[in-house]
């Protein structure tokens, strides 16, 4: 059974299987992009979308009302590639002919850095960086923890930065970029144009790159695709309905994602505030304020676990505020700066309620100044 | 086919398809699902990927025009057709390819 997603091609609605409207859009993004600095890109992409429609009429009837994933793939196929006639005739570059673009056969996508959320321990940094380095993640958390062994500690500290700095992967484009592997649509649609292309020596390339998208499907839908299924759909039918009006998100979706901003905000940051302040105390006075912490471990020790515990009680926070930034859709930039900034005041108006009214965290931060001052010495020393 | 496709014979190709589509275009009206069928089965088959961007630079340099007719099987349909000045333009590129056949053939003694 496939999801079915409704679009409008030109003034004319049509319903895809959810495979074949990720190859055309990614297909129409491309055309789009190619298209960039033509003056009549509205007007290309006006009649590429009706071309494709009409091919669409072609296989449907009154029994069947659904363009299939295939079926959208020859179509796209048969589209071929968009070219701007003003770069087409540099030489060097593939006539009309099959429409198959050779060089950029078989290269896989870019290569980026992102973290998995999927499958994570912590926060997906040896996740990323094992889909990145194409290792098993095992092997790259063991090294994290022999590194964060070796550098005392100082690695968690390395971790946190990449927890904060790297991005997550979010979109099947990003996803997929992380394994440095193309658009899953990218695919359907090259296979298909790789099927059209009929020279004998590439049967054995093609026969290894079905092998691959087998191998990366069937991982994909077992470790992924139930985790994400529920937001994707989210996603797609709002994008739909998107495609269908030309409108962005109604007032509602706004509402609702104004709403959850500032309770993520405010937990976020007392959270944060809250182990910020367990972290200076663990690290000044050697106990939490006044509870000792554990005989057995060195400090470093004891600071990794409290990085560890806070890493794991905001990660569903994370994961929920993330949900909320995909609602946002198109906004997602202002909105996440938005939060950011909310995040940043509460955070400010935290410390300072508890540095007024807690007097353990008054007298740690009335230390502050002292401890940093010996801290200095003892390193010059 | 072998020879076609052959790397060397593209860019060849895809220089003369703007005057292969005037010629085609100066013989009658037609829709871009017409002149991509009349094409297929030529070293000059092509796709709408190409053919919707190549059509828009030729009306934009004012060579061709378009009107809209109603069509049996759905929403209207964009024919296209030369224009005086397209007529001229392909008078000229028929004579420059006479003389480039001329030159081959003399190279050739």
């Amino acid at each position: 059974m496939q999801k079915v997603v409704s679009i409008n091609l030109n003034g004319n609605a049509y319903q895809l299987e959810e495979p074949g409207y990720e190859a055309l859009r990614a297909y129409l993004q491309r055309a789009e992009s190619r298209l960039e600095t033509n003056p009549d890109r509205a007007e290309i992409m006006a009649d590429l979308e009706q071309a494709i429609a009409e091919k669409c009429g072609r296989y449907l009837g009154p029994n069947k009302t659904v363009v299939a994933a295939g079926e959208m793939a020859t179509i796209i196929a048969e589209m071929g590639p968009v070219e701007s006639p003003e770069a087409a005739t540099q030489p060097g570059s593939p006539a009309g002919g099959t429409g198959a673009q050779q060089p950029e056969r078989g290269k896989d996508g870019p290569k980026r850095l992102y973290q998995i959320r999927e499958g994570a321990m912590v926060s997906g940094v040896c996740n990323g960086i094992a889909a990145f380095f194409d290792v098993d993640v095992t092997i790259v958390r063991l090294v994290f923890v022999i590194l964060g062994f070796v550098t005392f500690g100082v690695w968690v500290l390395v971790y946190l930065v990449m927890a904060v700095v790297i991005p997550y992967a979010d979109t099947p484009e990003d996803r997929a970029a992380a394994f440095g592997l193309r658009l899953k649509a990218q695919e359907l649609l090259d296979q298909a144009n790789w099927q059209r292309a009929s020279a004998r020596a590439r049967r054995e390339w093609r026969r290894t790159w079905k092998r691959q998208q087998k191998a990366w499907q069937q991982n994909w839908t077992e470790h992924w695709q139930r985790h994400w299924d529920r937001r994707w759909q989210r996603m797609t039918q709002t994008q739909a309905a998107m495609a269908a009006t030309g409108a962005p998100m109604g007032g509602f979706g706004h509402i609702l994602a104004g709403m959850t901003l500032p309770v993520f905000a405010i937990v976020n940051a007392a959270l944060f505030v809250a182990w910020s302040l367990v972290m200076m105390s663990a690290l000044m006075t050697g106990a939490i304020f006044g509870w000792p912490l554990p005989a057995g471990l060195p400090q470093w020790g004891s600071l990794a676990i409290l990085c560890v515990i806070y890493l794991a009680l905001t990660s569903p926070l994370r994961a929920a505020r993330h949900g909320a930034h995909l609602a946002w859709g198109p906004y997602y930039h202002m909105w996440a700066a938005l939060s950011s900034v909310f995040w940043l005041g509460f955070t400010a108006l935290f410390l300072w309620l508890a540095y007024q009214h807690l007097p353990q965290v008054h007298a740690l931060l009335d230390q502050l100044p002292s401890f940093w001052q010996k801290r200095r010495m003892s390193f010059t020393v | 086919m072998a020879i076609n496709s052959g790397e060397k014979l593209a860019p060849i190709r895809k220089g003369l398809l703007e005057f292969v589509i005037l010629k085609i275009v100066a013989a009658e009206k037609v829709y871009v699902a017409d002149m991509l069928k009349l094409l297929s089965d030529t070293e000059f088959a092509t796709q709408e990927g190409t053919l919707y961007p190549l059509l828009s630079k030729l009306r934009r340099e004012q060579l061709v025009d378009y009107e809209w007719k109603e069509s049996d099987a759905g929403p209207p349909r964009k024919y296209y057709k030369l224009t005086a000045q397209g007529r001229a333009q392909l008078a000229a590129l028929n004579d420059y390819w006479k003389e480039l056949n001329r030159t081959l053939a003399q190279l050739e003694k």
